[in-house]
């Protein structure tokens, strides 16, 4: 298989003199296309900085991320915003969608961004609702619809130019039980059936089980890293939070 | 921490800024009023020294009004947030902007213009029926076909179109009201055009009334094309596919939608704002020009009095003084005298002193010496006329095409001492004073002085030129002595009237109003207009951290940073421009009325170049406000979608 994204020796710091503080401090991994990866991690591990070097918003301090070949961190300014329109889709916690804009504006706004002839926009559009089951709600506006449907909708809409790699960040973290579990049986299908290569960060062990690997970040560093494997979801399940307990510390830790 | 508390934090923090902005407003407008001392000065014109006033008093009452404002709105506020949820104040800023389809304010506005078509509609019959006529020129009939057909299909589309609202839809129906309104506008503001051209003889209240229509008809074309802009751009976006979804003009709809649909009112209200402004700066010199040049025309002498025999009945009471009160007070002061011309005036015919209509009042004629002997006065060539010729002068304010007209019918002039005919050189209008001319005319027969005396002298004038200017106290003695003397108003019947002119005072307290009306009227046009732009501006810059996640999605999206500016352009050039341009559009038809109704007075007193100056002058001030603001707005709107981070 492919080797999609590459992360050679990542470190990022945040300030400047006495008070540095390391949010990355020496990643390296790499993503097979068509893989499901799942990132866990407390919060402050930096599950979400490392999202964001990933994903061009933020610039890594040091070391390297190749992206289909492509060291990202050697873009220049002016290309970066290409390069991401191009070949990444983002799923955000809180959806990112438009209020001023209906849901079939929102998923056509990421085609007319990347230059899709006008005539080709509304049948891919609907196209991509019909897969993802929010054909009816395509009129209406963000706010007239359920947080379920508005995920969706941020999932056709950053998945409709079929990018390299598909960031999510905690996208099930705005969501029901209900709600989740529907989305990331959509996130799950996008994997298979359309063959995306998903990134996923997430804190919650049900949503990570749905990836087919995790890794999982503590201090800012790759503590251990599992694989599904053969395994059923449910096994995959206890072994994830198998992890979870270890990294949350023994008996020695207390004192 | 509590909601008082928060309360009590945002009071101090507003009051804290309340404070800093009126020291720093005292401070500023202490400086500027030298401008307005400047100005005064001038006017009057002395020369400017810089002086640094101070009035405690004042200051306490402007630092006590906005105090008492201040804790007014403050404790309104604090009782608002006492009565918010938590909830509520973390997530204000990120509530969709509420919908504004139940507001009643455009189905108000609607009946009220019902009801303004209605009353059209019967002035319109009422004049129709009084004073139409088969022989007026085609245009005047068209105006008064007009103002009843018109006002009726609105008014019919008004009613039917609100029955079938539901089958139509509002916007139709507003379409429909909005086209008649703009037809109902024109024949409205035909009238002053067609009053000055054809004389309908429509009087001051009538045309008032008429102009009062068009403002409303107006109101209501700039609300409703203010309502209906959403449509308008939702009906372009739809229209074509390719403008649709072209880059990112989704998001710029959606951006202009969202603002406009919700802003309905405010717009409205500043477009409004905005064309009374307009006016206002142009209308402020026209009429401050006009009474300075009509002070021109008016106080030409130091000193001037003249009768009025239109309340006099008989013959033997018209007066025949040599105002010799004017004499003593020259003696009497030691007033160096230049010149000092006591003379009468005439009527043609005997038989014309009883013609007391308004609309038939005769010319008077001077005799030819009296009449260089004034021009004479005001440095001017004298004038020579045969025995049997006369000549005219005319009103400065007097269309040249009205003169001509007149003289081509008046060839002769029949007089009791015989007739006389027309001078080859037959038309003066140099500025001879105001005086000289019988009520409700505007012209003056020059006649060989054999002729004049055997005519009937109706009018008594005396016209004393000094040689230093009176003082201000002289001349109010003077002022008040002539009018016990010889009263403008002499209380009762077949006594003469006075009309008694001062230089020194008319030209004193005319600029001294002119100088108010001027300050006043460009200060109100700057302030509304300032007003409206701080809105326009504040209207945008409220928004910043709704606009901050929206332009941040963009950038999330890969939308290039230079395509983000122009995104910011183009919402910003709408935002300001479609208040702007429709109230532009709407103040050039109502100045053009308003010019058109005084284009004589503005030919005679201020002249065409004079006015075109002032005109460019106030478009100036206008662009340059327009400019800072949308600069500053632009600068501030730009800083605040910037990225947190180090890429976004």
């Amino acid at each position: 298989m492919k080797e999609i994204l590459k992360l050679n020796h990542i470190q990022k710091y945040y300030g400047n003199g006495g008070n540095v503080t390391k949010a990355i401090q020496d990643i390296s991994f790499s993503v097979q296309e068509g893989e499901l990866v799942g990132i866990m991690g407390a919060s402050g591990s930096g599950k979400t900085t490392l999202l964001n070097c990933i994903s061009t918003i933020d610039m890594v301090s040091a070391g390297h991320i190749y992206l289909d070949g492509t060291d990202i961190t050697e873009i220049k300014e002016k290309q970066i915003a290409r390069f991401r329109r191009e070949n990444l889709g983002f799923i955000f916690q809180d959806f990112n969608l438009l209020d001023t804009l209906t849901i079939s504006e929102n998923i056509a706004l990421a085609l007319t961004i990347n230059k899709v002839p006008a005539g080709k926009i509304d049948g891919r559009v609907r196209e991509m609702a019909g897969k993802l089951n929010i054909m009816d709600i395509l009129d209406k506006y963000p706010y007239q619809v359920s947080g379920g449907q508005k995920q969706r909708c941020a999932c056709a809409r950053a998945i409709i130019n079929q990018p390299k790699l598909i960031l999510a960040d905690e996208p099930t973290g705005a969501l029901d039980s209900h709600s989740s579990q529907m989305l990331l049986s959509t996130i799950q299908s996008i994997n298979e059936e359309l063959g995306a290569t998903i990134l996923m960060v997430t804190h919650d062990a049900f949503s990570a089980s749905y990836a087919s690997r995790i890794l999982f970040l503590r201090d800012g560093a790759i503590f251990t890293e599992i694989r599904k494997g053969s395994d059923s979801r449910k096994i995959f399940f206890e072994k994830i939070l198998d992890v979870l307990t270890m990294m949350g510390g023994g008996l020695s830790d207390v004192r | 921490m509590e909601q008082k508390t928060i309360g009590l934090l945002f009071f101090s923090e507003t009051f804290f800024l309340l404070i800093l902005s009126v020291s720093v407003g005292i401070l500023l407008g202490m400086i500027v009023s030298q401008f307005i001392t400047a100005m005064l000065l001038a006017s009057f014109g002395k020369p400017y020294a810089f002086s640094w006033a101070f009035f405690p008093d004042t200051v306490l009452m402007t630092v006590g009004f906005f105090v008492v404002c201040q804790i007014l709105v403050g404790i309104g506020n604090v009782r608002i947030l006492n009565k918010s949820r938590i909830i509520e104040l973390m997530t204000a800023n990120r509530q969709n902007e509420k919908p504004l389809h139940k507001s009643r304010w455009m189905p108000m506005i609607c009946i009220f213009y019902g009801i303004l078509l209605l009353w059209m509609l019967e002035v319109g019959a009422v004049k129709y029926y009084f004073y139409f006529d088969s022989r007026h020129p085609l245009p005047v009939k068209l105006m008064y076909w007009g103002n009843i057909v018109f006002p009726s299909l609105t008014l019919l589309w008004g009613i039917t179109g609100a029955f079938l609202r539901r089958k139509t839809g509002f916007s139709r129906y507003l379409c429909g009201l909005l086209a008649g309104a703009v037809m109902t506008a024109i024949p409205t503001f035909s009238i002053a055009k067609l009053e000055n051209t054809y004389f309908l003889g429509y009087d001051a209240p009538t045309l008032n009334q008429y102009l009062m229509f068009g403002i409303a008809d107006i109101l209501f074309i700039i609300s409703t094309i203010i309502y209906l802009s959403n449509e308008a751009l939702l009906y372009w976006k739809e229209s074509k596919v390719s403008r649709k979804y072209h880059n990112t003009n989704l998001f710029l709809f959606g951006q202009l939608s969202s603002k406009l649909v919700t802003n309905t009112k405010t717009m409205t209200i500043i477009c409004v704002t905005l064309t009374f402004s307009i006016c206002l700066f142009v209308i402020a010199p026209v009429l401050t020009g006009w009474s300075l040049g009509y002070l021109d025309s008016r106080a030409v002498y130091d000193i001037q009095i003249s009768s009025r025999y239109n309340n006099v009945y008989e013959v033997e009471n018209l007066p025949d003084t040599d105002y010799d009160e004017i004499t003593d007070f020259i003696e009497k002061n030691q007033i160096a005298i230049e010149d000092d011309l006591i003379f009468s005036e005439y009527l043609p015919k005997r038989d014309s002193f009883h013609q007391r209509v308004k609309y038939d009042f005769p010319p008077l004629a001077i005799a030819l010496k009296d009449y260089n002997a004034v021009r004479e006065m005001l440095g001017y060539e004298p004038v020579i006329l045969k025995s049997d010729e006369f000549a005219t002068h005319w009103h400065r304010a007097a269309d040249v095409k009205d003169i001509e007209d007149y003289i081509a019918v008046h060839s002769l002039l029949e007089t009791d001492t015989g007739t006389l005919k027309l001078s080859e050189n037959p038309v003066f209008q140099e500025p001879v004073g105001e005086s000289i001319y019988n009520l409700y005319t505007d012209v003056v027969y020059i006649i060989p002085d054999k002729a004049a005396q055997a005519l009937l002298p109706v009018q008594r004038n005396r016209f004393v030129m000094t040689k230093r200017p009176l003082s201000f106290k002289t001349a109010e003695a003077l002022e008040q002595l002539l009018a016990s003397t010889y009263p403008e108003d002499p209380g009762k019947d077949n006594l003469p009237g006075y009309s008694t002119t001062i230089h020194t005072t008319e030209v004193n307290r005319t600029i001294a109003l002119n100088f108010i009306l001027k300050a006043s009227l460009i200060y109100s046009a700057v302030v509304l207009m300032v007003m409206c732009l701080t809105v326009l501006a504040l209207q945008q810059l409220l928004d910043a951290e709704k606009y901050h996640y929206r332009f941040s999605v963009l950038r999330k999206m890969g939308v290039e940073e230079k395509e983000l500016n122009i995104l910011v352009l183009k919402q910003l050039g709408v935002w300001f421009g479609l208040p702007i341009a429709t109230a532009i559009a709407v103040a050039i038809v109502v100045i053009s009325y308003f010019l058109q109704s005084v284009s004589a007075e503005i030919s005679a007193y201020i002249g065409c170049r004079a006015l075109m100056r002032q005109t460019g002058i106030t478009v100036g001030i206008f662009a340059l406000l327009l400019g800072c603001y949308f600069l500053s707005t632009w600068l501030l709107f730009q800083r605040s979608i910037r990225g947190s981070s180090n890429r976004l």
